[in-house]
């Protein structure tokens, strides 16, 4: 009986959060949304069908009580998609995935939007500098510096889940830093390193700021 | 202690005796310890403050829901070939002779497209069935890492070096037969703990059995590996990454510690600039095959008496293959 609750209890909250919400994004891919749908079918199918099954007294397995942690933790915590806090260390930002046999196209707009992770591959692996002198637009949360006149807009990229984040920087100057994980959109001119700076993917690249809107955080936090 | 030499061995209750239906006390005794864990780091380290309690919840339950598709999808998998695969079936698919069964198990890994959380309760249920342990062992170990959809990962994620995707490959197969065959030669049965099912036990009964049993485990390695994932920084690794013994077993303690799907840690892997190719290969080999989630869902399968065998002689052999494996093709 209290085990078949437990059933509707999980897959109640799994359901949750990927119809009712979009919380499920907090955590996983878009991608995962009609797996995870499918599983909290099934678990919620399978605790109310075990509500009209006769007591036989044997006790399902006490272990199974932890699985109102994660339920807990959605309904109480709600927890936040990875911000500043898993950003914050001073290192140079990953490496985004397959930029190395990305070809840059030539930016035409006068305002060109794209993602923090295309930003670093053109800073650092693009050969033509075809970034060199054009106005972007980037999406991010804001993260302080150590460094001094600098800040972070910062992404967390994710593969599958939230647990595999790498956080993709850019350092910003020129502008004052917003509150510490505001989201933003940062427009500006990337600026080349100079002479004798640390070799691409040393250091995060920086980009001199014109504009920094602050904007609610989007639907789908994750590059 | 002379009387106690004098009962006769009737008498002397099984070992599972009073013990039914109770919950074992590792678990509990583990979660007090990453509880301590958690307290120490509040009290000794101020700046440890809400966000990091914050982004632990976020990565624990980003664990528990990534599993769960998966955890379900093996779960049903399995209550399927308990229910509707006759014993038969198994004994004419797979070579008599265990020692081949072994490396046949092991490939036939390659087909079932999912990640770790999967293929715990479906080797059990293979095991359930009559297929020898070991060959559901070499089945257990290579099906997270060789699958179509793990490869492919892994030749996204590392763009210009496809022999990445293929030392994983053949590391990964080569560690779930070797560990197959050295548990066929060394193995005992009575290491396996049974599973407690009925034999009347229904498709909905084994089903929802094995998902509260398996699930509550997941949620124990979720703990443990969102804790890890907050206390230690990444850059303390890039420090270990100029030795070749300690870069590999660095990046092989980490896979084992971040226990992320078998699905998406060649993105991570391919993150770690720092380390050597080899390096990467052992994180790649070591993840699918032993971290801390699924070290807790093995000890709730396969009973404590295993894991501490298996996981061990997994581990070792799994850097060991990678060294190999490294060397000659990376």
């Amino acid at each position: 009986m209290t085990q078949s609750l437990l059933l509707i209890l999980l897959g109640g909250a799994v359901l949750r959060i990927t119809t009712v919400s979009s919380e499920y994004l907090n955590y996983v891919k878009p991608g995962f949304r009609f797996l995870l749908i499918a599983a909290g079918a099934v678990v919620l199918i399978l605790g109310v069908a075990g509500l009209f099954k006769k007591e036989d007294g044997h006790r399902g397995p006490g272990v199974a009580w932890l699985l109102t942690l994660p339920v807990f933790a959605i309904f109480l915590i709600a927890p936040p998609p990875l911000g500043s806090y898993a950003a914050r260390s001073e290192d140079a930002p990953a490496r985004p995935a397959a930029s190395a046999l990305t070809a840059y196209t030539p930016l035409t707009k006068p305002v060109s939007d794209m993602t923090i992770g295309e930003f670093l591959g053109r800073a650092w692996g693009d050969s033509t500098q075809s970034m060199a002198g054009k106005q972007v637009k980037l999406t991010g949360f804001a993260v302080p510096s150590k460094k001094d006149g600098q800040w972070y807009v910062a992404r967390m990229q994710i593969a599958c889940c939230a647990a595999d984040a790498v956080p993709l920087k850019v350092a910003v100057l020129g502008m004052p830093a917003p509150e510490e994980d505001q989201w933003i959109e940062v427009t500006g001119t990337w600026v080349p390193p100079k002479e004798g700076a640390p070799p691409p993917g040393t250091a995060a690249p920086e980009m001199t700021a014109v504009d920094v809107t602050e904007i609610p955080q989007p639907v789908e936090p994750y590059e | 202690m002379v009387e106690r030499l004098e009962v006769p061995p009737a008498e002397v209750p099984p070992a599972d005796w009073g013990r039914k239906g109770q919950p074992s006390f590792g678990p509990w005794v583990f979660i007090a310890v990453l509880g301590l864990l958690l307290l120490g780091q509040f009290v000794y380290a101020p700046y440890l403050t809400s966000p990091a309690l914050q982004t632990w919840s976020t990565v624990f339950v980003a664990i528990c829901v990534q599993a769960l598709p998966f955890l379900v999808f093996g779960v049903l998998l399995s209550a399927a070939i308990t229910a509707f695969v006759p014993a038969s079936f198994w004994t004419r698919a797979l070579p008599k002779r265990a020692a081949l069964a072994v490396p046949v198990a092991g490939v036939a890994g390659a087909v079932l497209p999912g990640c770790e959380c999967a293929s715990v309760p479906v080797a059990s249920g293979l095991i359930s069935r009559g297929v020898t342990p070991a060959a559901a062992l070499a089945f257990l170990l290579s099906s997270p890492a060789i699958n179509p959809v793990v490869i492919v990962a892994t030749v996204v994620a590392f763009p210009g070096q496809p022999m990445m995707a293929v030392a994983r490959f053949v590391a990964s197969l080569a560690v779930a037969v070797l560990v197959g065959w050295i548990w066929l030669r060394f193995g005992k049965g009575e290491w396996l703990q049974a599973r407690r099912h009925h034999d009347h036990a229904s498709f909905a009964e084994a089903m929802r059995h094995d998902l509260l049993h398996a699930g509550g485990f997941l949620v124990v390695g979720g703990m443990a590996a969102a804790t890890m994932n907050v206390i230690v920084p990444r850059q303390w690794l890039n420090a270990l990454a100029d030795n070749v013994w300690v870069s590999v077993l660095a990046l092989a303690l980490l896979a084992v510690i971040l226990s992320i799907c078998s699905e998406a840690d060649a993105f991570v892997a391919a993150s770690l600039t720092a380390f050597s190719p080899t390096a990467r290969l052992a994180f790649l080999v070591v993840g699918p095959m032993v971290d801390l989630k699924l070290i807790a869902l093995q000890a709730g399968t396969f009973g404590r008496r295993f894991t501490v065998r298996f996981v061990p002689l997994t581990f070792s052999l799994a850097v060991l293959v990678s060294v190999v494996t490294g060397t000659v093709l990376l």
